[in-house]
Protein backbone atom coordinates (compact mmCIF):
# COMPACT_ATOMS: atom_id res chain seq x y z
CA UNK A 1 0.00 0.00 0.00
CA UNK A 2 1.29 3.83 -0.62
CA UNK A 3 2.26 5.82 2.32
CA UNK A 4 -0.13 6.96 4.34
CA UNK A 5 -1.31 10.73 3.43
CA UNK A 6 -1.80 10.95 7.21
CA UNK A 7 0.23 9.34 9.54
CA UNK A 8 -0.19 10.12 13.40
CA UNK A 9 1.79 8.51 16.17
CA UNK A 10 1.48 8.22 19.38
CA UNK A 11 0.20 12.03 19.76
CA UNK A 12 -0.78 13.49 23.05
CA UNK A 13 -2.06 17.18 23.97
CA UNK A 14 -2.35 19.10 26.89
CA UNK A 15 -3.66 22.16 28.28
CA UNK A 16 -3.97 23.99 31.09
CA UNK A 17 -7.55 23.74 33.11
CA UNK A 18 -9.70 26.55 33.94
CA UNK A 19 -9.37 30.24 33.10
CA UNK A 20 -6.40 30.82 29.91
CA UNK A 21 -3.30 31.05 31.54
CA UNK A 22 -2.42 34.49 31.52
CA UNK A 23 0.47 35.85 33.29
CA UNK A 24 1.89 39.24 34.39
CA UNK A 25 5.96 39.67 33.77
CA UNK A 26 6.31 39.62 37.52
CA UNK A 27 4.79 36.32 37.62
CA UNK A 28 6.83 35.09 34.65
CA UNK A 29 9.63 36.26 36.89
CA UNK A 30 8.92 35.36 39.87
CA UNK A 31 7.39 31.70 39.40
CA UNK A 32 9.86 30.96 36.29
CA UNK A 33 8.69 30.65 32.83
CA UNK A 34 7.75 26.94 32.78
CA UNK A 35 7.18 26.29 36.49
CA UNK A 36 4.51 23.67 36.90
CA UNK A 37 0.83 24.41 36.10
CA UNK A 38 -1.87 23.57 38.74
CA UNK A 39 -3.81 21.81 36.71
CA UNK A 40 -3.35 20.50 33.47
CA UNK A 41 -4.85 17.86 31.53
CA UNK A 42 -4.73 16.17 28.22
CA UNK A 43 -8.13 15.22 25.87
CA UNK A 44 -6.35 12.47 24.58
CA UNK A 45 -2.74 10.63 24.84
CA UNK A 46 -0.88 7.64 23.01
CA UNK A 47 -3.52 8.34 19.88
CA UNK A 48 -2.26 6.87 16.55
CA UNK A 49 -3.97 6.27 13.35
CA UNK A 50 -2.66 6.11 9.28
CA UNK A 51 -4.94 7.79 6.25
CA UNK A 52 -4.69 7.10 3.06
CA UNK A 53 -5.32 8.61 0.17
CA UNK A 54 -9.00 8.79 -0.68
CA UNK A 55 -10.50 7.85 2.69
CA UNK A 56 -13.09 9.73 4.27
CA UNK A 57 -12.95 9.57 8.20
CA UNK A 58 -15.52 10.44 10.82
CA UNK A 59 -14.43 11.89 14.01
CA UNK A 60 -16.94 10.91 16.93
CA UNK A 61 -16.87 11.53 20.46
CA UNK A 62 -18.53 13.49 23.18
CA UNK A 63 -18.00 17.16 24.15
CA UNK A 64 -14.40 18.06 25.00
CA UNK A 65 -13.01 14.61 24.06
CA UNK A 66 -11.14 17.05 21.51
CA UNK A 67 -12.20 15.93 18.24
CA UNK A 68 -11.50 19.69 17.21
CA UNK A 69 -8.82 19.69 18.82
CA UNK A 70 -7.18 16.54 16.71
CA UNK A 71 -8.53 18.11 13.65
CA UNK A 72 -6.24 21.62 14.14
CA UNK A 73 -3.48 19.24 14.74
CA UNK A 74 -4.11 17.71 11.46
CA UNK A 75 -4.43 21.61 10.19
CA UNK A 76 -0.93 22.42 11.56
CA UNK A 77 -2.25 25.23 13.98
CA UNK A 78 -1.62 22.89 17.29
CA UNK A 79 0.98 21.37 17.70
CA UNK A 80 1.18 17.67 19.88
CA UNK A 81 2.77 17.86 22.93
CA UNK A 82 3.70 14.36 23.11
CA UNK A 83 3.95 12.14 19.65
CA UNK A 84 4.33 13.11 15.70
CA UNK A 85 1.82 14.43 12.99
CA UNK A 86 3.17 13.72 9.67
CA UNK A 87 0.77 15.01 6.55
CA UNK A 88 1.57 14.53 3.37
CA UNK A 89 -0.28 16.79 1.19
CA UNK A 90 -1.91 20.15 0.91
CA UNK A 91 -4.75 20.56 3.75
CA UNK A 92 -8.04 22.79 3.38
CA UNK A 93 -9.52 23.30 6.56
CA UNK A 94 -13.10 24.21 7.04
CA UNK A 95 -12.45 25.15 10.81
CA UNK A 96 -13.16 28.74 12.40
CA UNK A 97 -12.94 29.84 8.75
CA UNK A 98 -13.95 32.86 8.75
CA UNK A 99 -10.95 33.48 11.25
CA UNK A 100 -8.80 34.58 8.36
CA UNK A 101 -10.65 37.37 7.07
CA UNK A 102 -10.14 40.74 8.16
CA UNK A 103 -13.27 42.77 8.91
CA UNK A 104 -12.28 46.00 7.08
CA UNK A 105 -11.34 44.44 3.95
CA UNK A 106 -13.77 43.98 1.30
CA UNK A 107 -14.72 40.90 0.17
CA UNK A 108 -12.75 41.16 -3.01
CA UNK A 109 -9.77 41.75 -1.14
CA UNK A 110 -10.66 39.02 1.76
CA UNK A 111 -10.88 36.55 -0.85
CA UNK A 112 -7.34 36.94 -2.28
CA UNK A 113 -5.77 37.86 1.14
CA UNK A 114 -7.15 34.33 1.94
CA UNK A 115 -6.74 32.28 -0.75
CA UNK A 116 -2.97 33.55 -1.07
CA UNK A 117 -2.48 32.42 2.97
CA UNK A 118 -3.78 29.56 2.40
CA UNK A 119 -0.92 28.97 -0.88
CA UNK A 120 -2.82 30.02 -3.72
CA UNK A 121 -1.06 32.14 -6.17
CA UNK A 122 -2.39 35.06 -7.59
CA UNK A 123 -3.06 33.68 -11.13
CA UNK A 124 -5.18 30.80 -9.52
CA UNK A 125 -7.02 32.85 -7.40
CA UNK A 126 -8.07 35.13 -10.38
CA UNK A 127 -9.14 32.61 -12.51
CA UNK A 128 -11.01 31.01 -8.61
CA UNK A 129 -12.44 34.18 -8.30
CA UNK A 130 -15.54 34.67 -10.44
CA UNK A 131 -16.46 30.71 -9.05
CA UNK A 132 -15.79 31.79 -5.37
CA UNK A 133 -18.04 34.53 -5.91
CA UNK A 134 -20.76 33.14 -7.49
CA UNK A 135 -20.86 30.22 -4.99
CA UNK A 136 -20.37 32.54 -2.21
CA UNK A 137 -23.94 34.02 -3.62
CA UNK A 138 -22.70 37.39 -2.54
CA UNK A 139 -24.26 39.37 -5.20
CA UNK A 140 -23.52 43.21 -5.17
CA UNK A 141 -21.93 42.73 -1.77
CA UNK A 142 -17.94 42.32 -3.56
CA UNK A 143 -16.94 45.82 -2.31
CA UNK A 144 -18.44 45.77 1.12
CA UNK A 145 -16.16 45.61 4.09
CA UNK A 146 -16.73 42.15 5.71
CA UNK A 147 -17.41 43.17 8.50
CA UNK A 148 -20.94 44.03 7.46
CA UNK A 149 -21.72 41.31 6.38
CA UNK A 150 -24.28 38.78 7.88
CA UNK A 151 -23.04 35.62 9.74
CA UNK A 152 -24.42 33.36 6.97
CA UNK A 153 -22.38 35.42 4.29
CA UNK A 154 -19.05 35.71 5.94
CA UNK A 155 -19.17 31.59 6.50
CA UNK A 156 -20.19 31.34 2.87
CA UNK A 157 -17.63 33.13 1.88
CA UNK A 158 -15.14 31.75 3.95
CA UNK A 159 -16.69 28.13 3.06
CA UNK A 160 -15.99 28.94 -0.53
CA UNK A 161 -13.08 30.08 -0.75
CA UNK A 162 -11.24 27.47 1.20
CA UNK A 163 -13.65 24.58 -0.68
CA UNK A 164 -12.04 26.37 -4.02
CA UNK A 165 -8.17 25.44 -2.15
CA UNK A 166 -8.23 22.19 -3.92
CA UNK A 167 -6.08 20.49 -1.39
CA UNK A 168 -5.91 16.55 -1.37
CA UNK A 169 -7.04 16.95 2.32
CA UNK A 170 -10.19 18.47 3.68
CA UNK A 171 -11.12 19.08 7.41
CA UNK A 172 -14.44 19.60 8.59
CA UNK A 173 -15.51 20.71 11.61
CA UNK A 174 -19.11 20.72 11.68
CA UNK A 175 -18.75 24.20 9.79
CA UNK A 176 -21.49 22.98 7.59
CA UNK A 177 -24.24 23.15 10.05
CA UNK A 178 -24.33 26.98 9.53
CA UNK A 179 -25.87 28.91 6.40
CA UNK A 180 -29.19 28.73 5.35
CA UNK A 181 -30.60 24.84 4.08
CA UNK A 182 -30.41 25.57 0.66
CA UNK A 183 -26.72 26.36 1.00
CA UNK A 184 -26.02 23.73 3.33
CA UNK A 185 -27.50 21.80 0.74
CA UNK A 186 -25.21 23.23 -2.06
CA UNK A 187 -22.02 22.52 0.52
CA UNK A 188 -23.16 19.42 0.81
CA UNK A 189 -23.24 18.30 -3.13
CA UNK A 190 -19.64 19.96 -3.54
CA UNK A 191 -18.24 17.97 -0.59
CA UNK A 192 -19.66 14.77 -2.29
CA UNK A 193 -18.46 15.68 -5.85
CA UNK A 194 -15.03 15.93 -3.91
CA UNK A 195 -15.01 12.91 -2.57
CA UNK A 196 -16.01 11.06 -5.60
CA UNK A 197 -12.81 13.12 -6.85
CA UNK A 198 -10.46 11.22 -4.18
CA UNK A 199 -10.94 13.72 -2.00
CA UNK A 200 -9.23 12.82 1.37
CA UNK A 201 -11.96 14.31 3.79
CA UNK A 202 -11.45 13.90 7.81
CA UNK A 203 -15.20 15.45 9.24
CA UNK A 204 -15.80 16.27 12.84
CA UNK A 205 -19.66 16.12 13.24
CA UNK A 206 -22.17 15.07 15.73
CA UNK A 207 -24.91 14.44 13.17
CA UNK A 208 -25.07 10.77 12.06
CA UNK A 209 -26.57 11.60 9.35
CA UNK A 210 -23.42 13.37 7.68
CA UNK A 211 -21.16 10.91 9.06
CA UNK A 212 -23.22 8.02 7.68
CA UNK A 213 -23.48 10.11 4.15
CA UNK A 214 -19.75 10.76 3.82
CA UNK A 215 -17.52 8.37 5.86
CA UNK A 216 -16.59 5.36 5.48
CA UNK A 217 -14.09 4.99 8.50
CA UNK A 218 -14.86 6.37 11.78
CA UNK A 219 -12.78 7.38 14.95
CA UNK A 220 -14.21 7.08 18.44
CA UNK A 221 -12.14 9.61 20.98
CA UNK A 222 -12.95 8.76 24.18
CA UNK A 223 -11.66 9.01 27.70
CA UNK A 224 -8.45 10.41 27.08
CA UNK A 225 -7.92 8.08 23.96
CA UNK A 226 -8.57 6.48 21.38
CA UNK A 227 -11.24 4.03 21.85
CA UNK A 228 -12.10 2.87 18.36
CA UNK A 229 -10.93 3.17 14.40
CA UNK A 230 -13.22 0.95 12.26
CA UNK A 231 -16.43 0.81 9.93
CA UNK A 232 -18.12 4.19 10.74
CA UNK A 233 -21.29 2.36 11.55
CA UNK A 234 -19.27 -0.17 13.86
CA UNK A 235 -17.90 2.76 15.38
CA UNK A 236 -21.81 4.87 15.61
CA UNK A 237 -22.65 1.92 16.78
CA UNK A 238 -20.40 1.99 19.66
CA UNK A 239 -20.74 5.54 20.52
CA UNK A 240 -24.20 5.07 21.20
CA UNK A 241 -24.34 2.10 23.59
CA UNK A 242 -21.84 4.00 25.24
CA UNK A 243 -24.04 7.21 25.47
CA UNK A 244 -27.12 5.27 26.27
CA UNK A 245 -28.03 3.70 23.09
CA UNK A 246 -31.70 4.54 23.71
CA UNK A 247 -33.31 6.30 21.89
CA UNK A 248 -33.69 9.56 24.40
CA UNK A 249 -30.29 9.71 24.87
CA UNK A 250 -30.21 9.49 20.83
CA UNK A 251 -31.66 12.67 20.81
CA UNK A 252 -29.43 13.96 22.89
CA UNK A 253 -27.07 13.59 20.35
CA UNK A 254 -28.63 15.05 17.80
CA UNK A 255 -28.97 17.74 19.88
CA UNK A 256 -25.24 18.64 19.94
CA UNK A 257 -25.73 19.59 16.40
CA UNK A 258 -28.28 21.95 16.88
CA UNK A 259 -26.35 23.35 19.87
CA UNK A 260 -23.83 24.45 17.14
CA UNK A 261 -25.87 24.87 14.15
CA UNK A 262 -29.37 26.25 13.16
CA UNK A 263 -31.97 25.09 15.64
CA UNK A 264 -35.03 23.31 14.22
CA UNK A 265 -34.45 21.40 11.11
CA UNK A 266 -31.70 18.74 11.69
CA UNK A 267 -33.37 16.38 10.18
CA UNK A 268 -33.15 17.96 7.37
CA UNK A 269 -29.38 19.27 7.38
CA UNK A 270 -28.25 17.04 4.98
CA UNK B 1 -15.26 21.68 -11.24
CA UNK B 2 -12.78 22.69 -14.19
CA UNK B 3 -9.38 21.11 -12.61
CA UNK B 4 -8.86 18.47 -10.46
CA UNK B 5 -7.45 17.98 -7.05
CA UNK B 6 -3.97 18.33 -6.73
CA UNK B 7 -1.50 19.37 -3.88
CA UNK B 8 0.06 23.29 -3.55
CA UNK B 9 1.87 22.57 -0.80
CA UNK B 10 4.12 19.64 0.39
CA UNK B 11 2.25 19.07 3.70
CA UNK B 12 3.96 18.91 7.05
CA UNK B 13 5.01 17.67 10.18
CA UNK B 14 4.74 18.64 13.68
CA UNK B 15 5.69 17.26 16.81
CA UNK B 16 8.95 16.87 18.39
CA UNK B 17 11.32 19.91 17.90
CA UNK B 18 12.36 20.75 14.20
CA UNK B 19 15.49 22.19 13.37
CA UNK B 20 16.27 25.07 12.55
CA UNK B 21 17.22 24.77 9.30
CA UNK B 22 13.82 22.78 8.44
CA UNK B 23 12.11 26.23 10.06
CA UNK B 24 14.49 28.30 7.88
CA UNK B 25 13.49 26.24 4.94
CA UNK B 26 9.77 26.47 5.83
CA UNK B 27 9.94 30.01 5.80
CA UNK B 28 11.66 29.75 2.52
CA UNK B 29 8.69 28.02 0.94
CA UNK B 30 6.64 30.69 2.30
CA UNK B 31 8.03 33.85 0.93
CA UNK B 32 5.39 34.44 -1.50
CA UNK B 33 3.27 34.54 1.25
CA UNK B 34 5.60 36.76 2.91
CA UNK B 35 5.58 39.14 0.09
CA UNK B 36 1.71 39.02 0.40
CA UNK B 37 1.48 40.14 4.00
CA UNK B 38 3.98 42.70 3.43
CA UNK B 39 2.68 44.30 0.56
CA UNK B 40 -0.85 44.55 2.53
CA UNK B 41 0.90 46.30 5.21
CA UNK B 42 2.45 48.83 3.05
CA UNK B 43 -0.82 49.14 1.29
CA UNK B 44 -2.63 49.98 4.45
CA UNK B 45 0.42 52.80 5.04
CA UNK B 46 0.67 54.20 2.31
CA UNK B 47 -3.37 53.69 1.63
CA UNK B 48 -3.71 57.78 1.26
CA UNK B 49 -1.21 58.42 -0.99
CA UNK B 50 0.75 60.85 -0.13
CA UNK B 51 -0.21 62.10 2.98
CA UNK B 52 0.55 58.45 4.21
CA UNK B 53 4.43 58.72 3.07
CA UNK B 54 4.07 62.50 4.91
CA UNK B 55 3.06 60.36 8.09
CA UNK B 56 5.41 57.91 7.94
CA UNK B 57 8.49 60.25 8.12
CA UNK B 58 7.22 62.97 9.94
CA UNK B 59 7.63 61.39 12.94
CA UNK B 60 11.24 60.86 13.43
CA UNK B 61 11.85 64.31 11.36
CA UNK B 62 9.68 66.06 13.72
CA UNK B 63 12.45 64.59 16.96
CA UNK B 64 15.01 65.40 14.98
CA UNK B 65 14.60 69.15 14.78
CA UNK B 66 13.86 69.36 18.37
CA UNK B 67 16.68 67.55 19.29
CA UNK B 68 19.03 69.53 16.91
CA UNK B 69 17.58 72.82 18.36
CA UNK B 70 17.80 70.98 22.16
CA UNK B 71 21.85 70.29 21.33
CA UNK B 72 22.81 72.85 19.15
CA UNK B 73 20.70 75.90 20.55
CA UNK B 74 19.91 75.19 24.59
CA UNK B 75 23.02 72.50 25.61
CA UNK B 76 26.13 73.91 23.76
CA UNK B 77 28.01 70.86 24.28
CA UNK B 78 28.62 69.62 21.03
CA UNK B 79 27.78 65.98 20.23
CA UNK B 80 27.86 64.00 17.17
CA UNK B 81 29.48 65.69 13.78
CA UNK B 82 28.54 68.65 12.02
CA UNK B 83 25.83 68.98 10.09
CA UNK B 84 23.85 67.85 13.24
CA UNK B 85 20.75 68.02 11.87
CA UNK B 86 21.78 65.47 8.86
CA UNK B 87 23.46 63.32 11.36
CA UNK B 88 20.44 63.50 13.54
CA UNK B 89 18.10 62.26 10.69
CA UNK B 90 19.88 59.59 9.73
CA UNK B 91 20.40 57.79 12.98
CA UNK B 92 16.64 59.13 13.74
CA UNK B 93 15.07 57.36 10.39
CA UNK B 94 16.94 53.92 11.45
CA UNK B 95 15.76 53.93 15.20
CA UNK B 96 12.31 53.98 14.16
CA UNK B 97 12.36 51.03 12.05
CA UNK B 98 14.56 49.18 14.98
CA UNK B 99 11.92 50.77 17.73
CA UNK B 100 8.81 50.12 15.59
CA UNK B 101 10.06 46.29 14.95
CA UNK B 102 10.68 45.71 18.52
CA UNK B 103 7.26 46.92 19.35
CA UNK B 104 5.24 45.93 16.61
CA UNK B 105 6.32 42.25 16.85
CA UNK B 106 4.68 42.11 19.99
CA UNK B 107 1.73 42.29 18.40
CA UNK B 108 2.74 40.26 16.05
CA UNK B 109 0.95 37.07 16.65
CA UNK B 110 -1.41 38.68 19.06
CA UNK B 111 -3.11 40.87 17.29
CA UNK B 112 -3.34 38.39 14.22
CA UNK B 113 -4.38 35.81 16.29
CA UNK B 114 -7.28 34.97 13.94
CA UNK B 115 -5.01 34.29 10.85
CA UNK B 116 -2.51 32.47 13.56
CA UNK B 117 -5.05 29.98 14.41
CA UNK B 118 -6.63 29.68 10.72
CA UNK B 119 -3.46 29.40 8.79
CA UNK B 120 -1.09 26.82 8.89
CA UNK B 121 2.21 29.43 7.69
CA UNK B 122 5.43 28.76 9.70
CA UNK B 123 4.78 30.96 12.80
CA UNK B 124 8.14 33.36 12.24
CA UNK B 125 6.52 34.68 8.98
CA UNK B 126 4.28 36.86 11.54
CA UNK B 127 7.77 38.28 12.86
CA UNK B 128 9.36 38.71 9.93
CA UNK B 129 6.20 40.50 8.25
CA UNK B 130 6.30 42.85 10.98
CA UNK B 131 10.16 43.60 10.68
CA UNK B 132 10.28 43.88 6.95
CA UNK B 133 7.09 45.83 6.00
CA UNK B 134 8.96 48.48 8.76
CA UNK B 135 11.91 47.97 6.92
CA UNK B 136 10.69 48.79 3.59
CA UNK B 137 8.94 51.79 5.01
CA UNK B 138 12.73 52.83 6.27
CA UNK B 139 13.98 52.57 2.67
CA UNK B 140 11.42 54.74 1.23
CA UNK B 141 11.82 57.43 3.96
CA UNK B 142 15.48 57.35 2.39
CA UNK B 143 14.85 60.27 -0.41
CA UNK B 144 14.52 62.17 2.81
CA UNK B 145 18.14 61.81 4.32
CA UNK B 146 19.11 62.44 0.62
CA UNK B 147 17.32 65.29 0.63
CA UNK B 148 19.07 66.79 3.36
CA UNK B 149 22.92 65.28 2.23
CA UNK B 150 21.78 68.14 -0.73
CA UNK B 151 20.93 70.53 1.32
CA UNK B 152 24.27 70.69 3.16
CA UNK B 153 26.11 69.63 -0.44
CA UNK B 154 27.19 66.36 1.42
CA UNK B 155 27.96 63.79 -0.79
CA UNK B 156 27.97 60.03 0.40
CA UNK B 157 31.60 58.22 0.04
CA UNK B 158 32.37 54.97 -0.65
CA UNK B 159 31.28 53.36 2.69
CA UNK B 160 27.42 53.38 0.90
CA UNK B 161 28.72 50.01 -0.30
CA UNK B 162 28.62 48.66 3.26
CA UNK B 163 24.90 49.77 3.35
CA UNK B 164 23.10 46.33 2.77
CA UNK B 165 25.14 44.68 5.72
CA UNK B 166 23.25 47.45 8.11
CA UNK B 167 20.04 46.79 6.51
CA UNK B 168 20.90 42.63 6.87
CA UNK B 169 22.16 43.23 11.36
CA UNK B 170 19.28 45.61 11.49
CA UNK B 171 16.86 43.12 10.00
CA UNK B 172 18.85 39.97 12.28
CA UNK B 173 18.65 41.95 15.20
CA UNK B 174 14.78 43.01 14.94
CA UNK B 175 13.74 39.74 13.73
CA UNK B 176 15.63 38.36 16.33
CA UNK B 177 14.47 40.17 19.50
CA UNK B 178 10.61 39.88 17.94
CA UNK B 179 11.09 35.80 17.95
CA UNK B 180 11.48 36.42 22.00
CA UNK B 181 8.79 39.12 22.31
CA UNK B 182 5.87 37.78 19.51
CA UNK B 183 5.27 34.26 21.45
CA UNK B 184 5.83 35.86 25.15
CA UNK B 185 3.25 38.81 24.39
CA UNK B 186 0.84 36.06 23.98
CA UNK B 187 1.63 33.91 27.39
CA UNK B 188 2.21 36.85 29.13
CA UNK B 189 -0.29 40.21 29.92
CA UNK B 190 2.43 43.47 30.61
CA UNK B 191 4.87 43.19 28.30
CA UNK B 192 3.95 45.65 26.21
CA UNK B 193 5.15 48.78 29.18
CA UNK B 194 7.99 46.30 29.65
CA UNK B 195 9.23 46.76 26.17
CA UNK B 196 8.22 50.64 25.92
CA UNK B 197 10.41 51.22 28.76
CA UNK B 198 13.23 49.52 27.47
CA UNK B 199 13.11 50.62 24.32
CA UNK B 200 13.15 54.14 25.51
CA UNK B 201 16.35 53.55 27.43
CA UNK B 202 17.53 51.79 24.54
CA UNK B 203 17.37 55.47 22.63
CA UNK B 204 19.41 57.18 24.92
CA UNK B 205 21.77 54.52 25.32
CA UNK B 206 22.37 53.89 21.75
CA UNK B 207 24.65 56.12 20.04
CA UNK B 208 21.80 58.20 18.13
CA UNK B 209 21.36 61.52 19.01
CA UNK B 210 25.03 61.42 20.20
CA UNK B 211 28.09 59.50 18.58
CA UNK B 212 30.50 56.60 20.26
CA UNK B 213 33.04 59.28 20.39
CA UNK B 214 31.57 62.03 22.71
CA UNK B 215 31.94 58.84 25.13
CA UNK B 216 35.73 58.51 24.81
CA UNK B 217 36.43 60.58 27.60
CA UNK B 218 40.63 59.12 27.49
CA UNK B 219 42.38 58.10 30.31
CA UNK B 220 43.52 55.05 31.47
CA UNK B 221 39.93 53.90 33.33
CA UNK B 222 37.52 51.62 32.24
CA UNK B 223 35.68 53.51 29.28
CA UNK B 224 31.91 53.73 29.07
CA UNK B 225 32.27 53.68 25.34
CA UNK B 226 33.78 49.74 25.71
CA UNK B 227 30.73 48.75 27.10
CA UNK B 228 28.12 51.13 24.75
CA UNK B 229 30.51 49.53 21.62
CA UNK B 230 28.39 46.44 22.22
CA UNK B 231 25.18 47.92 22.07
CA UNK B 232 24.27 46.64 18.76
CA UNK B 233 22.68 49.48 17.96
CA UNK B 234 25.55 51.29 18.04
CA UNK B 235 27.14 49.44 14.93
CA UNK B 236 24.42 49.22 12.84
CA UNK B 237 24.34 53.44 13.52
CA UNK B 238 28.50 53.63 12.87
CA UNK B 239 27.64 51.91 9.44
CA UNK B 240 24.58 53.38 8.65
CA UNK B 241 26.49 57.19 9.05
CA UNK B 242 29.75 56.40 7.89
CA UNK B 243 28.73 56.93 4.25
CA UNK B 244 28.67 60.92 5.44
CA UNK B 245 30.53 60.55 8.51
CA UNK B 246 33.50 58.34 8.05
CA UNK B 247 35.01 59.11 11.18
CA UNK B 248 31.85 57.34 12.90
CA UNK B 249 32.51 53.69 11.05
CA UNK B 250 35.14 51.67 13.72
CA UNK B 251 35.05 47.94 12.59
CA UNK B 252 35.59 47.06 16.00
CA UNK B 253 32.30 47.98 16.95
CA UNK B 254 30.77 46.74 13.91
CA UNK B 255 32.28 43.29 15.24
CA UNK B 256 30.51 43.72 18.45
CA UNK B 257 27.29 44.61 17.07
CA UNK B 258 27.92 41.44 14.85
CA UNK B 259 28.33 39.25 17.60
CA UNK B 260 25.69 40.51 19.46
CA UNK B 261 23.11 40.67 16.92
CA UNK B 262 23.83 36.58 16.22
CA UNK B 263 23.83 35.31 19.58
CA UNK B 264 20.11 37.17 20.25
CA UNK B 265 19.08 35.84 16.70
CA UNK B 266 19.94 32.50 17.85
CA UNK B 267 18.03 33.08 21.39
CA UNK B 268 15.50 33.84 19.19
CA UNK B 269 15.05 31.37 17.41
CA UNK B 270 15.35 28.70 20.31
CA UNK B 271 13.22 30.72 22.66
CA UNK B 272 10.23 30.81 19.38
CA UNK B 273 10.92 27.34 19.26
CA UNK B 274 10.01 26.48 22.31
CA UNK B 275 7.12 29.12 22.61
CA UNK B 276 5.27 28.47 19.63
CA UNK B 277 3.67 25.56 20.97
CA UNK B 278 2.06 27.39 24.29
CA UNK B 279 1.69 30.49 22.37
CA UNK B 280 -0.89 28.09 19.50
CA UNK B 281 -2.97 27.19 22.60
CA UNK B 282 -3.12 30.58 23.57
CA UNK B 283 -3.36 32.95 21.01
Amino acid sequence: MAEPIISVEDVGIRFNRGRRRKRSAKEMLTKGKTGTPRAEFWPFRHVSFDIYEGESIGVIGRNGVGKSTLLTMLAGTLVPDEGKVTVRAGVAPLIAITGGFVGDLTARENIHLVAGLHGMTRKEIAEAFDEIVEFAELGDALDTPFKHFSSGMKVRLAFSVVVRLREPILLVDEVLAVGDRAFRRKCMKRIDGLLGQGQTLFLVSHSEGSLMRFCTRGLYLKDGGLAADGPIQEVIDMYKADTGGEDGEDEQYEDDTMATGDPGDTDEMF
Amino acid sequence: MTTSIRGRSTGFTSGGTLNPVERARRVWEFRRILALLIGRDLRVRYASSMLGYVWAVLDPLALSVVYWFLFTQVITRRVGFPPYILFLVAGQLAWQWINGSINGTLGALRSESQMVRSSNVPRELWVLRVVLSKGVEYVFSLPVLAMFAVAYTKAPNHYILYFPLALLMAVLFATGIGLILAPAAVLVRDLRSVVRISTRALFFLSPILYSLHDLDHGGRKANIKDIVSWNPVAGIMSLIRAPFFPQELNWADVEHAAIVIVVIFVIGVWSFNRLERPMLKEV
